[in-house]
């Protein structure tokens, strides 16, 4: 990998005012580099403030403190020139033209770029193919399914083949058959083949494992861990996860004799309550466990694992990723 | 453009609308008229007017301002309904500065608003009598050149104040009803002292004198209208952009810029 940095961003601050003097720092005092041909990840629940930075970085918002310069151009001062140098992917549907055909829109956003009109039918052309969209290139996009949109998007994104991507939640809303195709294309084609410099945030923690080569957490506005998950991973204090499943409500509370070296995260899925510990002697603490939970609920299974990216946000940041967690097993269950 | 006529073609009945509307909008005009003074000709209209001849009097001024309600709404428009597509922040993140799309609109919607405006005098001249001959083309075109461009810094401030509020209804309908009170579309301004006070500073008041003029041969001053078109002109265009660079900027200090 090249070391020509692509994106630097140093000490960069984003307030929101809210009612009267009141004021969120959505983004407080980041600081981090990609380097060129690196997939990064930036991982955060819903209201970390990913989306805020990524605004911040392809010039929809101005910060209030800090710089930052994507491909060598600052984004105060040359935010036409960061602009050339981004194609910014987001999730969901609604980016695209609707009443429009998928060459329609390409062809749109190609001119928007100032792609050359020869150029544009060659790219439109290759990016179809690519997306496996020829077959629907003159259809309105209206009548495309949810996962061919989010391929149309990605065509877009990439019609003026942008050196770096800013990816913001790419899989949010797609069923797991497209959600696996996101992945795949993001590390396969625009990370090997094409090597380009990606920027993604998700709060799917085994999304970024899979994906990314490091990986920043971000939680109320700060990154507060930064590494590779590998190292992420080995940094947890114990060295691996007994997790138990259980048919009933659990709470916190229950577990309050347990050893405070143990780190505990409760997730619910379908009316199951998983209970995740962290620890170095998983055995020892399972006859303890049982005895705190078989009163209240009928254990399922019990496992033993190693840590994931999940477990060591919670064990930085303490928060309850519940709806998350429970949002990302349920795709995982589908993938299977 | 070509997105935009493209999306236009998947509303069929917007088009229709848009053809149908300032005539249809005359005819109560006419009933009005009719039931206030027995018929459509009166003493008191002329000596204002400078015709007796209400409903092409009415005709032009309808066309010609849904002219212009056609450019402001189409700007003010713009960015929202970019904000409704999903596709404002895309459009945003590209090397192509909102201002310059905003003027992209503003050509489309020139070129669509003439081709409305010539059906619309067709249908005048076939059906209501109006006189139209080759030598009125010129000038009717170069008033309407001078009257667009005042429109668009209009339509500049419109899409600003769009994307401030959230909101395009509101702002455009208090637009229109400006207009129809303080120009005259309807009636001359001369029947109030406050409407002729007001009208002197807005670009429709000098371009409707000037394309009735031409259209039904009363007498005004080439010169003059010409020069306070340009004059107005030169002060509102670098007004609006100023403006809607000004709420841009703020709306991204703010973070709002795609709110609803």
């Amino acid at each position: 990998m090249s070391e020509k940095k692509n994106i630097v961003l140093k000490g960069l601050v984003k307030l929101f005012k809210k009612k009267r003097k009141d004021e969120v720092r959505a983004v407080d005092g980041v600081s981090f580099e990609i380097k060129e041909g690196e997939i990064f990840g930036l991982l955060g629940p819903n209201g970390a403030g990913k989306t805020t930075l990524i605004k911040c970085i392809s010039t929809l918002l101005i910060p209030d403190e800090g710089t930052a310069t994507v491909g060598g151009h600052d984004i105060n001062k040359d935010p036409l020139g960061v602009r050339r140098m981004i194609g910014v992917l987001t999730g969901g549907e609604r980016s695209l033209y609707w009443k429009l055909t998928p060459v329609e829109n390409l062809k749109y956003f190609a001119a928007l770029y100032g792609v050359p009109r020869k150029k544009t039918a060659e790219r439109i052309d290759y990016l179809l193919e690519l997306m496996d969209l020829k077959g629907k290139a003159r259809e309105r996009v209206e009548r495309l399914s949810s996962g061919m949109k989010q391929k149309l998007s990605i065509a877009r994104t990439l019609i003026h083949d942008p050196p770096i991507l800013l990816i913001d939640e790419p899989t949010l809303g797609l069923d797991p058959y497209f959600a696996r195709f996101v992945r795949g294309f993001i590390k396969d084609e625009l990370h090997g083949k094409l090597g380009k410099t990606v920027l993604l945030t998700t709060h799917y923690m085994d999304e970024a494992d899979e994906l990314c080569e490091r990986v920043a957490f971000m939680y109320n506005g700060k990154i507060k861990a930064l590494d590779t998950p590998v190292l992420l991973k080995q940094s947890m204090p114990q060295e691996q996860v007994l997790e138990v499943k259980c048919l009933g409500d659990l709470d916190k509370e229950m577990f309050e004799q347990l050893p405070e070296s143990v780190s505990l995260h409760l997730g619910k899925l379908d009316g199951l309550t998983y209970v995740r510990m962290n620890t170095d002697n998983p055995e020892s603490l399972l006859s303890r466990v049982i005895d705190t939970v078989r009163d209240r609920v009928k254990v399922l299974s019990v496992i033993v694992t190693s840590p994931t990216l999940e477990d060591v946000f919670v064990h930085l940041t303490g928060a309850s990723l519940k709806d998350d967690y429970s949002q990302r097993q349920q795709n995982d269950r589908r993938d299977r | 453009m070509r997105k935009d006529v493209r999306i236009l073609l998947a509303y069929p009945i917007e088009i229709a609308f848009w053809i149908i509307s300032p005539l249809l909008w005359v005819v109560p005009l006419i009933f009005q008229g009719k039931a206030l003074i027995g018929g459509l000709h009166s003493t008191a209209f002329s000596n204002l007017a400078g015709t007796g001849e209400y409903i092409p009097y009415v005709l032009i001024g309808g066309i010609f301002s849904t002219y212009m309600f056609t450019a402001i709404w189409s700007m003010g428009n713009a960015l929202r309904n970019e904000m409704f597509y999903g596709t404002l922040e895309h459009i945003l993140s590209s090397p192509v500065r909102p201002f310059y799309i905003l003027v992209g609109k503003a050509l489309y919607n020139s070129i669509l608003s003439t081709f409305f405006v010539a059906v619309q005098i067709s249908i005048c001249v076939i059906f209501f009598g109006l006189t139209i001959t080759i030598t009125m083309i010129i000038p009717i075109v170069f008033f309407l050149l001078l009257l667009m461009i005042g429109l668009y810094g209009v339509g500049f401030i419109a899409a600003a104040l769009t994307l401030l509020i959230k909101e395009s209804q509101g702002i455009l309908h208090l637009f229109e009803y400006i207009l129809f009170l303080f120009t005259p579309i309807r009636y001359p301004v001369e029947v109030h002292p406050i409407t002729r006070a007001v009208s002197v500073f807005i670009p429709l008041t000098y371009a409707l004198v000037a394309l009735r003029g031409i259209l039904l041969g009363i007498e005004f001053d080439f010169v003059k209208n010409s020069l306070v078109l340009l004059g107005l002109d030169a002060v509102i265009v670098p007004l609006g952009i100023w403006i809607f660079m000004l709420i841009e900027k703020r709306t991204k200090t703010r973070g709002t810029l795609a709110h609803y």
